[in-house]
């Protein structure tokens, strides 16, 4: 017992180390989750941008690649009542456009008074018309060439540019082929601050004639219909889409050298410049140091869950382990007692063994009544040797189920005063009664039944003081079971004492046991009831005595 | 897309359909996958054609995978390929005389057919016509006197054709008639003798006469487009003309014109439900042999008692199938003529007159088994405003016919109808299990005039309802899986097929669109420059551009692509002059864009119809998965 102390203490402070282990991983890993919660959260500010970015210029990007090159599909047919309704749908559907201006196009070898010349090749408004916002429910008509040399310089300065445009690249385009997505986008587009116009595309046929007309002097051409169209945008307008509102706290479009006030206090601030036509403006996105805090515990609660969950589950396989160390070690000490106890127990007969055959060596001659003497002790010592080898091997057989069931009709009065007889033989102040009650017979194996007998009366005994050396041993039927209550005036168990003494090598540290027990015969009894397929139980009162109920099925 | 005044180049249009459905075929047994080579490939032989002494017999075949005349005696078996072109087909010759032939020929898919004349023996090849740019039309080119085919050109301007008449041995190009400006057609006598002109101010139509070619053309009478009244010969009598007209009536009839006074002598035939389709002119006699009409199928009524014994004995020689009289010699003692059904492409014969003796030519496409195909039924049903509509069901073979998988065939023009008849396309589609529907929608020819012109302006509506009603009716009777509709269409069917996936979104489960447009306002732009006389005639047919633009952007899918859901086959030509290219190229990017599935394939070199064997066989190839993708289980 001393050699195993040392073993035990190694494993506590084992245990201690792990806790203390797990316990600094526990607070690393909330402090590392909570650092990569935030540096994560201000990474999605800077990022996340792009994604609203997106969705707010999406219809900007639809209204530039489907809405404007619709246009082209009409081959210049649009007049002013199809080109109102085009464009009445396109400010419907986006909020951003502020107004239209629709120039209802001539291309021609006339001489003309308004538009622009190139040789022979001429682009005229045949009339503008303006429509949106604050216009009536008709397009208004800004100008007509029915009234020739009235078009402002304001208003022609898209038309020119466009016009100027279309006759450079009839000058030199290839008209074996459709102008190419480059050649369409710098000629057929114009993209300033907040506008953006637009003629359509001619056919690769219209552009060899259109070629034609200018470079060399024709009769008089027919009169080519084309659409061109001015939209003035407006970037305050575009519907702004938060889609992480948990992010940014306020989204603004500013012009582009918009730079946030330092009294704002500690803002968490990032910006995205629009493209095309709002080239001159910005989508600002910030957030007080405070909003996205909550944001970030909003995030960490979850996480911070999960890490101690974790880690109450670690504390309970520690305890676990714990407890199965220390169950460990109660079962050593028993087995180391029972060692203890065996080898004590054999000591006793042996050495009497070994006095007695000194005592017969060491005397020349020996008497009659020496020698009777001699083989008596040495034939009681080895009795009592040969009864605890068979006790230990019918308890190991037992164990291992090795023994057999040999069922005979056993008479109960009969068995009872035998067993009793023979063990009253030496102990003659040892007060036995029985009393049988509703039952005489029963099936069952006499060798184990009377091995627990045996037992029983042993231990009742043993742990009786000389002065109240008394057993009654009642049997009844009760249901479909036998019992037997063997009921003594001994000692008594405590409580606690009695939830193990059918326990093996369990036994009570008293006066009573200090030799010739090894803690098995009660563990032995139980053993036997289970063979038999019953049960064993003990009701005590310490001082007062124990009663001992055994009850098994009955058969008969 | 045809007006009755374009009956010319429609007929060649559609000659060459014909073409292309005939050597499409081959069988399938009890469901054997014929394969799509079978039904598509180049005709094996076809176009058989007599010279005009009777003595040899010319036809195309393929060479190098493309169509080219091969000439033969009539009494030999020895064979001479007389033109080599191993790019395009040939689409259409004539024995100028009995030595040499002439043929029209495009380059590369540019949809400008080139005049080419060869020796009967293979010898002295040549262009008769240099300039690229001008466009060739035959007036007459068979039986020619002195050498002389008579053409019409554009030469001295891209939009009018005059006529010429060109000497094919010493190239010599004289000027016949000038056209005014809108001349749009002319016609010579049996002498070969300019006698008749056909004029159009887009929408009204002008036949001019003149008794000889010393006179100068006087106006015979104007009609409004919506009739029309198509020269068919000259009576044996002086100026006296059959034509097949409804002027004045709703059904066209054959009759009989006094070219003095312009009106009507007689009617010698018509029919109350239909229009005479055609009739049988011969040259030699002057006279016309028979009528045809199309009921459900081509009915003939003869005039002419020769005509009527020969194909009595016709008949009995080749039971249960149509006859169509293809070409003759000049004497018109020796025919070819063309046997087909709807399950069979057939064969071509030849049949002497004098000694009622018949031989075969050529089977069309001897890998067609009939046994194989599948019966071309006709059906009618009642559309949703009350109007009988007309059509064929086919059914594939080996099913029981519920539920069945269905393609909508929509056929194109839609100045057009579909007929019994043997369709390629309609059989392979029934041999991979579909049954096929094919409907004369409103806008259809050949129920007369008002049935025609109930489609006017009503492409993107009437015309599409009229489909959409056969495709419910179809349902109703249990036939077909109203999960698994398709819709395919070549050019206008096209255009119904893409119409179909924009506007009844829940009725079809795929669409195929062939050369489809997709824009009215670009198919109005489209309209070549020597098509401009009839512009005004597509604004009353099509639409104005302008006054009709909200109708225009209605009907027009293009501008409703955000209403496709279904998956979408699109093939186009590169080169198609009718179909924007760049604009079904916008199409298929904005569907993808949205995540729909597109099938997109463009043909490099092809225009509106792929005429090239490959490019056909690799559309039908594509067309095939794309429906099997969608349509089977």
């Amino acid at each position: 017992m001393e050699h195993s102390q040392p073993i035990y203490r190694k494993n506590l402070s084992l245990i201690i180390t792990f806790m203390v282990l797990i316990t600094i991983s526990f607070i690393v890993a909330i402090l590392l989750a909570y650092n990569f919660t935030k540096k994560y959260v201000e990474n999605e500010f800077a990022a996340d941008k792009i994604e609203v970015f997106e969705r707010t210029i999406q219809p900007y990007t639809n209204f530039f690649q489907q809405g404007i090159p619709e246009i082209s599909y009409y081959h210049g047919y649009l007049d002013s009542a199809s080109a109102d309704s085009y464009a009445r749908r396109l400010i419907a559907r986006y909020a951003f456009i502020e107004k239209v201006i629709f120039y209802d196009t001539e291309v021609s070898n006339w001489p003309i008074r308004d538009g622009i010349k190139a040789r022979y090749f001429s682009v005229q408004p045949k009339a503008i018309y303006q429509i949106g916002h604050g216009v009536g429910k008709k397009a208004s008509v800004i100008f007509t060439n029915k009234h020739p040399n009235t078009l402002s310089l304001k208003t022609a300065d898209e038309f020119n540019k466009m016009a100027i445009k279309l006759s450079k690249y009839v000058e030199s385009a290839d008209t074996t082929q459709s102008p190419s997505p480059d050649e369409t986008f710098a000629t057929f587009y114009s993209i300033d601050a907040n506008k953006i116009s637009y003629l359509n595309v001619p056919r690769k046929e219209e552009l060899a004639m259109f070629k034609k007309l200018m470079l060399s002097k024709q009769p008089k051409s027919p009169v080519f219909e084309k659409d061109m169209f001015t939209f003035y945008l407006n970037p305050k307008r575009l519907r702004l889409v938060n889609t992480r509102p948990e992010l940014y706290q306020q989204l603004k479009i500013v012009p582009l050298v918009f730079e946030p006030l330092s009294t704002e206090g500690e803002q968490l601030s990032t910006d995205i410049a629009l493209p095309g036509a709002f080239s001159g403006y910005k989508l600002y996105f910030s957030s007080s140091p405070a909003f996205l805090k909550t944001e970030i515990y909003h995030r960490f609660s979850p996480i911070s869950g999960a890490i101690l969950l974790i880690y109450a589950f670690l504390l309970l396989i520690a305890y676990l382990i714990y407890r199965n160390l220390l169950i460990n070690k109660q079962l050593f000490k028993l087995q180391y007692d029972f060692i203890n106890n065996l080898t004590h127990e054999f000591k006793t007969p042996l050495s009497v063994i070994k006095v007695a055959g000194n005592n017969i060596g060491n005397s020349s001659n020996l008497s009659h009544a020496d020698r009777k003497r001699y083989a008596t002790i040495l034939d009681q010592e080895a009795e009592k040797l040969n009864t605890l080898m068979n006790k230990l091997l019918s308890f190991t057989q037992l164990e291992n189920k090795s023994i057999t069931w040999k069922t005979e009709h056993i008479m109960l009065a009969d068995f009872c005063s035998a067993i009793t007889h023979a063990f009253l033989l030496d102990k003659p102040g040892f007060k036995l009664s029985i009393n049988i009650k509703g039952v005489a017979e029963i099936q069952s194996d006499p060798i184990l039944l009377s091995s627990i007998f045996n037992n029983l009366m042993d231990n009742a005994y043993k742990y009786s003081p000389p002065d109240r050396q008394e057993l009654a041993i009642g049997i009844k039927q009760q249901g479909d079971q036998v019992v037997f209550i063997f009921k003594d005036k001994g000692i008594g168990i405590t409580k606690a004492d009695s939830i193990h003494i059918f326990k093996k090598f369990y036994r009570i540290e008293n006066k009573y046991n200090q030799q010739g027990s090894v803690g098995l015969g009660l563990a032995f009894c139980k053993e036997l009831v289970n063979f038999m397929k019953g049960d064993i139980t003990v009701k005590s009162q310490p001082g007062k005595g124990s009663t001992f109920i055994v009850s098994i099925p009955y058969t008969h | 897309m045809a007006s009755i005044q374009m009956i010319r180049i429609v007929k060649q249009f559609f000659f060459f359909s014909l073409f292309a459905g005939l050597f499409a075929c081959s069988g399938g047994g009890v469901v054997r996958q014929i394969p799509i080579e079978d039904f598509f490939k180049n005709p094996e032989k076809t176009a058989f054609k007599l010279s005009p002494d009777g003595q040899c017999i010319a036809y195309l075949q393929p060479y190098k995978n493309r169509l080219n005349i091969y000439v033969r005696k009539l009494d030999e078996e020895k064979v001479l390929r007389v033109s080599s072109g191993s790019d395009r087909n040939i689409s259409n010759f004539y024995w100028a005389n009995n030595q040499q032939i002439l043929y029209l020929k495009d380059n590369d898919g540019d949809e400008n057919r080139r005049l080419y004349a060869v020796n009967k023996d293979g010898t002295q090849t040549r262009l008769l016509i240099p300039e690229t740019k001008v466009r060739v039309r035959i007036i007459s080119a068979d039986a020619l006197q002195n050498n002389e085919v008579l053409l019409a050109l554009n030469k001295r301007d891209s939009t009018i054709f005059d006529a010429y008449r060109l000497n094919i041995v010493t190239g010599v190009l004289k000027l016949v008639a000038q056209n005014t400006g809108t001349i749009t057609d002319w016609m010579a006598d049996a002498k070969g003798q300019l006698r008749l002109a056909m004029s159009n101010d887009g929408v009204n139509e002008t036949i001019l006469y003149r008794t000889t070619e010393a006179q100068s053309f006087k106006t015979l009478f104007t009609t409004n487009f919506k009739s029309s009244v198509r020269p068919i010969g000259f009576c044996p009598e002086k100026d006296c003309l059959y034509a097949l007209s409804n002027r004045g009536r709703d059904k066209t009839a054959l009759v009989e014109i006094d070219c003095r006074t312009g009106k009507e002598i007689r009617v010698i035939f018509s029919t109350e439900n239909v229009d005479v389709s055609d009739a049988e002119y011969s040259t030699l006699h002057q006279k016309i042999r028979y009528a045809t009409y199309t009921t459900w199928k081509s009915q003939r009524v003869f005039l002419d008692e020769e005509s009527k014994r020969i194909f009595a004995d016709l008949s009995k020689k080749l039971p249960a199938t149509e006859i169509r009289l293809n070409s003759t010699n000049a004497t018109e003692d020796k025919w070819i003529i063309r046997t087909f059904t709807d399950k069979n492409p057939g064969a071509f014969y030849l049949y002497q007159v004098k000694t009622k003796k018949l031989s075969q030519l050529a089977v069309i496409n001897t890998a067609i088994k009939p046994i194989e195909l599948c019966a071309m039924k006709a059906v009618s049903y009642t559309a949703s405003d009350g109007q009988t509509l007309q059509g064929y069901l086919t059914l594939p073979k080996s099913n029981s016919p519920k539920n069945l998988p269905l393609v909508v065939l929509p056929h194109g023009g839609p100045g057009a109808r579909n007929t019994w008849t043997y369709n390629a396309e309609v059989q392979f589609l029934a041999n991979r299990g579909y049954a096929v529907f094919q409907v004369n929608y409103r806008g259809s020819t050949g129920y007369g005039k008002k049935f025609w012109t109930a489609g006017f302006k009503q492409w993107g509506k009437r015309s599409q309802h009229d489909i959409t009603d056969g495709v419910h009716w179809l349902i109703k009777q249990g036939i077909v899986d109203p999960k698994r509709v398709g819709i395919y269409g070549f050019s206008f069917g096209g255009y119904s097929a893409l119409w179909g996936l924009c506007f009844e979104p829940n009725l079809y489960a795929c669409g195929a669109s062939y050369s489809g447009l997709s824009n009215l306002f670009s198919y109005l732009k489209d309209i070549p420059p020597y098509y401009k006389p009839y512009r005004l005639m597509y604004e009353e047919m099509v639409g104005n551009p302008e006054a009709d633009a909200d109708y225009f952007r209605q009907v027009s899918p293009i501008f409703h692509t955000e209403n496709i859901v279904a998956p979408l086959l699109v093939a186009q030509g590169a080169r198609d002059s009718r179909v924007n290219s760049n604009e079904t190229e916008q199409l298929v990017k904005q569907l993808r864009k949205r995540g729909i599935s597109v099938t997109y394939l463009v043909k490099q070199k092809e225009g509106h119809l792929f005429r090239n064997e490959e490019n056909r066989l690799d559309f039908y190839r594509h067309l095939e998965v794309f429906l099997a993708k969608h349509l089977q289980n």
